[in-house]
């Protein structure tokens, strides 16, 4: 499954292969509209997570809204999730007909995973502070890097990038933090992929 | 860069999560409990039979690595019985990580569902990887008896413990073997029904055939006839406190100690 999908993002990325032209006047759309949207396989938000995000202007700085579901036959249970993740990426090093890598990224998210079983805050039958912790958000954090492209369509300058991200979550840390005998990273670390198409 | 995550992806199992909620296991992590009770029905019976009581795993892998050890140096031990609480957030990948630790005890073990356990997605994850809530086997001259005693977690709705199911476990019972009722919560605790835990107190100290009761939650040892009603029950501490309870069990009696490790 993860390959099948890995596949399509490859496919995804050489057909872009279109659009050298010169560039032109980009014309200025209204700021409230998003500047790109993703499509993002795992990373704890969902089987597929996507949705439209903001960058900054240097392009250092994005914020996304995802919206992730996780189908039942994949995941035991059918979960719909909410996330917001903001990513830094400081660097860009151009490469060659307008591709480029972007090497490191750090980013941090919180996600809001619906359905009745899952707590913002617990019901007046526990005792204040019973449990710590909300079971229906979820705070995370990663590291990863991308790859991208741009190019001219339609008037437009336009890029698609394909990022990963190795991320964990806070209930996992914590445990981590706790067993440094028993559990390493990479026990609590997992993996997103996704693409990014910016308009 | 394909080739890159490719490869890097070889043992994508465990570094793909599609939500901390997931309720995903492998066949070897599934139904665990009715697995192990067949592997203890396996053990050739003797006139005294021996068991370790532990439990409260959760967010505890480290010294339940220690118990492990600790537990595979004792002789002549049947099987261990964790006392519920095996994870801490009702997370799937804690009952693996427990599961993984556990594997390495020489015993079979069983377990029954604590609190934790019901958190979030925890009753799912509970009932794939070990099955039912409410469960008892036979070995030898004894029936024991697993039930989910963690009424909070119902609101105090008087579902939990099912007294039903427990009475008719407790009269299932033709040939009168010894039987014994485990759970993680004990009756006499704040989180357990208050509008229950007469009824379930008298259906064990109404029984001759229940003589002791064994429980966890409580994260320090504690024993006691507390019903005045010939049955007793012992709590194990937590393995975070290192310590468990090894039980000896024989016709007409029992012995109960208490082991740090």
């Amino acid at each position: 499954m993860a390959h099948r999908f890995l596949l399509i993002i490859a496919l995804g990325i050489s057909l872009n292969a279109f659009g050298q032209r010169e560039e032109v006047f980009q014309k200025s759309k209204k700021w409230y509209l998003p500047d790109h949207m993703k499509l993002q396989f795992a990373g704890g938000v969902g089987f597929l997570s996507g949705g439209p995000g903001y960058s900054s202007r240097n392009k250092t700085l994005e914020t996304d809204i995802l919206f992730g579901f996780l189908p039942q036959k994949f995941g035991g249970d059918a979960l719909v999730t909410i996330t917001g993740k903001t990513t830094y990426s400081p660097w860009r090093i151009p490469v060659r007909n307008e591709h480029y890598i972007v090497p490191a990224s750090i980013g941090f998210y919180l996600s809001y995973t619906f359905g009745p079983q899952f707590d913002s805050k617990w019901p007046s039958y526990y005792p204040k502070g019973y449990y710590w912790w909300a079971t229906s958000f979820r705070p995370g954090a990663y590291i990863g890097g991308k790859v991208g492209k741009n190019f001219i369509y339609k008037e437009r300058k336009r890029g698609i990038e394909a990022y990963y991200e190795l991320g964990t979550y806070d209930l996992l840390l914590v445990s981590y933090a706790q067993n440094r005998g028993y559990l390493h990273l990479r026990d609590i670390v997992n993996l997103a992929i996704g693409i990014k198409y910016g308009f | 860069m394909l080739a890159g995550v490719a490869i890097f992806c070889s043992s994508c199992d465990s570094l793909i999560l599609y939500n901390p909620n997931e309720v995903i296991f492998d066949k070897d992590e599934r139904n665990l409990n009715a697995k192990n009770i067949e592997r203890i029905q396996q053990i050739p019976i003797t006139d005294t039979l021996q068991f370790i009581l532990m439990g409260d795993t959760q967010r505890w892998y480290d010294e339940s690595a220690d118990f492990v050890k600790s537990a595979n140096n004792q002789k002549d031990v049947a099987f261990v019985i964790h006392a519920g609480d095996i994870s801490d957030f009702g997370i799937g990948q804690e009952l693996k990580w427990v599961n993984d630790i556990m594997k390495k005890l020489k015993y079979p073990y069983v377990t029954v569902i604590g609190n934790h356990d019901i958190v979030a997605n925890g009753p799912a994850n509970y009932r794939k990887m070990y099955g039912p809530m409410n469960y008892s086997f036979e070995y030898g001259n004894n029936k024991f008896v697993f039930i989910n005693t963690n009424s909070r977690e119902y609101a105090f709705d008087g579902s939990v413990p099912d007294i039903a199911w427990l009475k008719s476990q407790l009269a299932d019972n033709p040939s009168n073997k010894n039987i014994i009722v485990i759970g993680h919560v004990p009756p006499y605790d704040g989180d357990f029904d208050k509008n229950l835990e007469k009824d379930f107190a008298d259906l064990l100290g109404s029984n001759p055939n229940v003589n002791m009761s064994l429980y966890g939650h409580k994260h320090s040892f504690n024993d006691g006839e507390f019903y005045n009603d010939g049955v007793h029950y012992f709590v194990t501490t937590n393995v975070g406190a290192r310590g468990y309870m090894m039980v000896k069990v024989w016709k007409g009696g029992y012995k109960v100690d208490r082991i740090e490790f």
